[in-house]
């Protein structure tokens, strides 16, 4: 029994299906936290690949600290947004009896493509890879603080400013929320 | 085969402790509490000091009613108890108990333990969402704006730590300590007190149970639960309590390492030593209120740590 193979199934189909649903669920709350178990199985994906570090920030950072902000959005908004059954628009569309196939039929053909790129490998890769490193952590920490500090740091003011701009943007005048 | 039946033995192991963990604490808690209150606190169900009131407890919540609420989203509200279960199962892996005694030595175990104590948010969002009560929302969210607040700074308290020694292991965390025969808690103390009070925040307890607060929202997210799903939330609260006291002790205080008894003693008398200051904090300090809550997360313990982080570099680096 190959089990790398069976976890990769498993976690594939797991992540593959709440993708499916994170588009049809009826409630925005079930489809927040279908997207969560999305990213928990993308994290355990690249713990199969042995990529932990990247595995364990994809769990802190997109499981952990994307979703509180999500559900904090979600409890922020107004209740009949929450609570609307049927959204018109293309969204509603995909989930009328004739079109509400599609979204399960583009998952199951994701789900087909990782499996065929996982068993063939990835069909000719423009570069080629690096030899996987045994700590990936010290790797990725002398890649972003060496190599490529300079862009990592723009990177980081770009952050600084959108988040100060965020701040300005909403801050009422007067100082006092209402 | 062999390693399946290796991962099964292990996760066996690991809920047997989860649940001698919380037999123990649930007593010891009853007992610390009643003599702070000057009362002697179980006395009569018998065992030597009451010790059997655990066991009263548990018979009682395996026995009663399972009861689902109307109108509660029975899919997030059944399966909210186990999602609150599982980071409090899954931060056993990295541990260190013993200097060879590890479930699993992890290249990132630091990283791994915040990742997945990062899910506990989840659990309470089910449980809060899926109760169909106001109460239980309200704890929820309150519960969310509370973990989140004060995980960062518990992060930063610990990378302190990680500077110093250069690993993300924590294996490696402790090796450093007996290396150096210096427990980081001396020449870390601003991040071993960041670090404290955040975990005691992270785990809602009182003073930081702003999520329970019985007097303003009955219970909280458990409003709703009883029987043996309020069970695996107790369960998953006493195990967080004392992993996050063992990684104090792994991370401050020298994990394993001391003189004469072996590691695994000295490793579990110090998490049940920083679990008792715990249960000591929480029986003496009232609550605080939401706002005060906030400031001290947000304007005193993130600040510190980041001083305390750019200290630790640049003592390091004119060393």
């Amino acid at each position: 029994m190959n089990w790398p193979m069976v976890a990769f199934v498993v976690l594939g189909g797991i992540t593959v299906y709440s993708g499916w649903r994170v588009a049809t669920a009826p409630l925005v709350t079930h489809a927040a936290l279908f997207l969560a178990v999305t990213f928990a199985g993308v994290g355990g994906l690249f713990f199969l690949l042995q990529a932990d570090f990247l595995a364990a920030v994809q769990l802190l950072l997109y499981a952990g600290a994307v979703m509180t902000v999500v559900i904090f959005a979600i409890m922020l908004s107004e209740m009949k947004d929450i609570e609307e059954p049927r959204p018109r628009g293309w969204l509603g569309a995909l989930r009328s009896p004739s079109l509400g196939a599609l979204p399960f039929i583009g998952a199951v053909l994701l789900f087909a493509v990782m499996l065929v790129v996982y068993l063939r490998g990835a069909p000719a890769l423009p570069v080629t890879p690096l030899p996987a490193p045994t700590n990936s952590t010290v790797f990725i920490a002398g890649a972003l603080f060496k190599i490529y500090a300079l862009p990592f740091e723009v990177a980081s003011v770009l952050l600084l400013a959108a988040m100060i701009g965020a701040i300005i943007l909403t801050r009422v005048e007067g100082g006092r929320r209402r | 085969m062999n390693i399946l039946l290796y991962a099964l033995l292990k996760a066996v192991i690991v809920v047997a402790f989860l649940g001698l963990n919380a037999f123990v604490l649930i007593w010891a808690e009853r007992k610390i509490s009643g003599y702070i209150q000057r009362r002697y606190g179980p006395l009569r169900v018998g065992g030597p000091a009451g010790a059997l009131q655990s066991a009263a407890d548990i018979l009682k919540l395996l026995t009663k009613e399972d009861f689902v609420p109307g109108g509660a989203d029975k899919w997030l509200w059944t399966l909210a108890p186990a999602v609150s279960l599982i980071p409090a199962v899954l931060v056993y892996l990295v541990l260190p108990i013993g200097k060879t005694v590890v479930l699993q030595n992890l290249n990132i175990g630091l990283v791994f333990f915040a990742s997945v104590t990062s899910f506990t948010l989840l659990g309470i969002f089910m449980a809060g969402w899926g109760s169909n009560n106001k109460y239980s929302l309200v704890g929820a969210m309150r519960a969310g704006a509370q973990l989140f607040s004060y995980e960062i700074p518990l992060i930063l308290s610990t990378i302190g730590v990680v500077i110093a020694t250069g690993t993300l292991t924590l294996q490696g965390i402790v090796e450093a300590q007996a290396q150096h025969h210096e427990w980081f808690v001396f020449p870390q103390f601003v991040g071993f007190v960041v670090f404290y009070v955040a975990s005691l925040a992270e785990l809602n307890r009182t003073p930081f149970d702003l999520a329970e607060a019985e007097s303003e929202l009955i219970a909280g997210y458990f409003t709703e639960y009883s029987g043996i799903r309020w069970a695996m939330f107790a369960i998953a609260e006493y195990s967080n309590l004392f992993t996050t006291s063992a990684l104090g002790v792994t991370l401050f205080l020298g994990g394993w390492h001391g003189p004469w008894l072996p590691g695994w003693m000295w490793f579990l008398l110090k998490s049940y030593l920083l679990v008792f200051i715990g249960i000591w904090i929480r029986w003496t300090l009232p609550r605080v209120r939401i706002d005060q809550l906030m400031d001290l997360g947000w304007k005193f313990l993130f600040p510190l740590s980041v001083a305390n982080v750019l200290g630790t570099a640049l003592y390091l680096m004119v060393r």
